[in-house]
């Protein structure tokens, strides 16, 4: 599997998400669709989001860049997804992640979108993106599920 | 839409929802809509809730499934709208019908007229190039039944592809064009398309075994990347050339070649004739095809010319067949006329200049490439052109071997010497950059055409003046002629590893470290690099 067979992943797709080239000429710029896993708040949504290749990849890691809005401990609120997979290699300066946990090129989009649902499904407090919606979720979790709830619905409008 | 959609072929669609997964079948351009209508049925969920994904995009109505390039045994991600954590639900269901509604009619005043629109131009260009770009298939097709398909023939292909060099701009463009490349990615609609017109569909019922060629969609993408790249074909085609030789000297080997040109490629080009018969270049076509069985003919009669190759006349078919099956090129782009005046001109060409130069059909070739630059040009464009004139450049034998085997002049020896005193000069006269100004000139054209035209009125009242004057006017002929095949030369793009420098490090920076096959699968693929990258993949890996 690589990252780039993009007609293998039309053809058995991953649970959860759909990936596909924002334009058919550049490889560099996907566009994936993820579904809103089930048994989760996010339930229901779809949330589209912008995978950016960096020229050196796979020696350095992709953005991701929620374009639905999105509300989650782990995703900032431009919608800049911060989880440790997609973290520049090497070892972190303040210690809070191990080489192995950062990125690796071994990493493929279904690897990382994996990830991310797995985020989605199970937040990251401890080392929060969206400091606002860390807090709720661990403080007013009513408030914050009502927030994800109007993600949710409004991700299915367009 | 939904009658349209009958005829059309059925793919099969995974549907896939996080817990459920149907297969659909659906005619290939059916409208999401259709799609839609048919998930909401099966999954029994109203139209409003269904949702459907591919490839990181929500399907809009209004979008036809082909348009997303949804094609058999792909799967399309399904979500169906209702979360059941109850407080979302009233307020979420009447948002979305109305988005969805709003979107259907926003979409629907368009895409009707776009699709129509669509399926025309896929009638139109492709009707002409079914039959054509099937012929080179036949030949190729030919030789792979003929044991050719051996790791011999592939290494060949390789080879070929190494030293394809030129990319003729405006077949890439038409061949870049999304919506082209949509078609040609699809055999099965190119398949219908062949299938569908009239000679093939004799041809192959004549023909069992071309028939089963047409039915191989590995084939039909060959052709069609072969169509893409004229100098592919080229190169193909005289590789081929090779090939015979080679296969020449083994014991049996000319029988099976007799055989083999006996049952593939006489009946081509009888389609091919029978296709053109209703045409003013008929006869010129006629009289190509006359050269090219040339080995009947020259059977019959005393031969005094030297015979150094063999197989020089099997060189003029392939070279026909050539100049049959590239006008591919230029059928998609400008007119059907364009195809059949192209084509016969390059046969023709090599047939003799004195018959080309009376015949009534060059005469209204000249006078539609007077009206038409377009046509012009493209001619001028054409590689086959300036292929088969380098051939006869570096081959002066093999020019003479057209000229012997020519019906026209078998008879008349007297012709027959001063074509070949007069060919060298010919030949020279392709070099000269002055000649190529002149064609680029359309008012040097119709002073060309002009000419033409008094020449003929005094064919007509003074026979004899008029072979004093024939030779020196087949000079200005001639020169005409040399710069359409010269004016090409500018389009070879040299080095493909400067060519393709930056896909080359986007490769290798996805990892393939194998700059060679890199390169390779470049080659191969135009400078493509997803499709390298899949080349590359199913070499590392069979199985995907």
């Amino acid at each position: 599997m690589c990252l780039f067979s993009s007609t293998e992943l039309n053809k058995n797709p991953v649970e959860g998400f759909s990936a596909g080239l924002i334009d058919d000429n550049d490889i560099y710029r996907w566009e994936v669709l993820i579904i809103g896993p089930p048994d989760t708040l996010y339930e229901g949504g779809f949330f589209k989001a912008h995978l950016i290749f960096p020229r050196e990849y796979p020696l350095r890691p992709p953005k991701m860049k929620f374009i639905t809005d999105i509300w989650h401990p782990n995703i900032e609120k431009n919608g800049d997804v911060c989880i440790s997979i997609l973290h520049e290699p090497g070892d972190d300066k303040w210690g809070y992640e191990k080489a192995s946990e950062r990125w690796l090129p071994v990493h493929t989009v279904e690897t990382i979108l994996i990830s991310v649902i797995s985020m989605l499904a199970d937040p990251n407090d401890e080392s929060p993106a969206n400091v606002d919606a860390a807090k709720e979720w661990r403080e007013d979790y009513t408030n914050f599920k009502k927030k994800v709830a109007r993600c949710v619905r409004r991700s299915q409008e367009d | 839409m939904a009658e349209g959609s009958e005829g059309a072929k059925t793919i099969n669609l995974t549907v896939k929802t996080a817990k459920d997964k149907q297969i659909l079948e659906i005619g290939e351009d059916a409208s999401v809509k259709d799609l839609r209508e048919l998930v909401s049925e099966k999954f029994s969920a109203s139209l409003e809730q269904v949702c459907l994904i591919f490839a990181g995009k929500i399907l809009k109505d209004g979008e036809n499934l082909s348009q997303h390039n949804i094609k058999d045994g792909f799967t399309v991600h399904l979500v169906i709208k209702s979360s059941p954590s109850g407080s979302a639900q009233p307020n979420n269901r009447p948002a979305s019908a109305t988005s969805t509604t709003s979107a259907a009619n926003s979409s629907s005043t368009s895409t009707p007229n776009t699709a129509a629109n669509n399926q025309a131009n896929a009638a139109n260009p492709f009707a002409g190039m079914g039959g054509l770009g099937s012929l080179g298939l036949g030949g190729l097709g030919g030789l792979a039944n003929m044991g050719m398909g051996n790791p011999n023939f592939q290494e060949l292909q390789q080879r070929m592809q190494r030293e394809m060099l030129n990319n003729p701009e405006m077949m890439r463009q038409i061949m870049d064009n999304p919506f082209v490349q949509q078609l040609m990615n699809n055999p099965e609609y190119m398949r219908a398309i062949i299938t569908s017109n009239p000679q093939m569909q004799q041809l192959m019922e004549r023909n069992p075994e071309i028939s089963h060629m047409l039915n191989n969609p590995e084939m039909l993408r060959q052709t069609m990347e072969l169509a893409r790249n004229p100098a592919m074909l080229q190169e193909l085609m005289r590789s081929h050339d090779r090939a015979l030789s080679n296969l020449e000297s083994i014991p049996g080997g000319y029988s099976a070649l007799q055989r083999m040109y006996r049952d593939i490629q006489e009946p081509m080009l009888n389609a091919a004739q029978e296709q053109f018969g209703s045409n003013p270049f008929a006869s010129l076509l006629g009289s190509n095809t006359a050269g090219n069985n040339s080995d009947a003919a020259q059977a019959g009669r005393e031969n005094s010319d030297p015979l150094p190759n063999p197989w020089a006349p099997r060189t003029t078919t392939s070279t026909s067949t050539a100049s049959s099956s590239t006008p591919t090129t230029s059928t998609t782009s400008t007119s059907q006329s364009t195809t059949t005046s192209s084509s016969t001109t390059t046969g023709n060409l090599g047939g003799g200049l004195p018959g080309m130069f009376q015949s009534p059909g060059m005469q209204s070739l000249m006078q539609q490439m007077m009206e038409n630059p377009q046509l012009m040009s493209s001619m001028i464009n054409a590689p086959y052109t300036q292929a088969m004139f380098q051939n006869l450049a570096a081959n002066p034998e093999l020019a003479q071997q057209i000229i012997g085997s020519n019906p026209l002049f078998a008879g008349n020896q007297v012709l027959q010497e001063q074509l070949r005193t007069m060919l060298p000069t010919f030949l020279n006269q392709l070099q000269n950059p002055e000649v190529q100004n002149f064609m680029n000139n359309p008012q040097a054209l119709q002073a060309v055409a002009q000419i033409q035209n008094g020449l003929e009125q005094l064919r007509q009242t003074s026979p004899g003046q008029y072979h004093g004057l024939n030779m020196p006017l087949s000079y200005a002929f001639a020169n005409l002629m040399s710069t359409m095949s010269q004016a090409l030369t500018g389009g070879g793009s040299g080095n493909p590893e400067q060519q393709y420098a930056s896909q080359l490090d986007q490769l290798s920076a996805m990892g393939f470290i194998n700059r060679e096959a890199n390169l390779q699968a470049l080659i191969a693929t135009f400078g493509d690099v997803n499709a390298a990258v899949e080349r590359l993949l199913s070499r590392l890996d069979p199985q995907s």
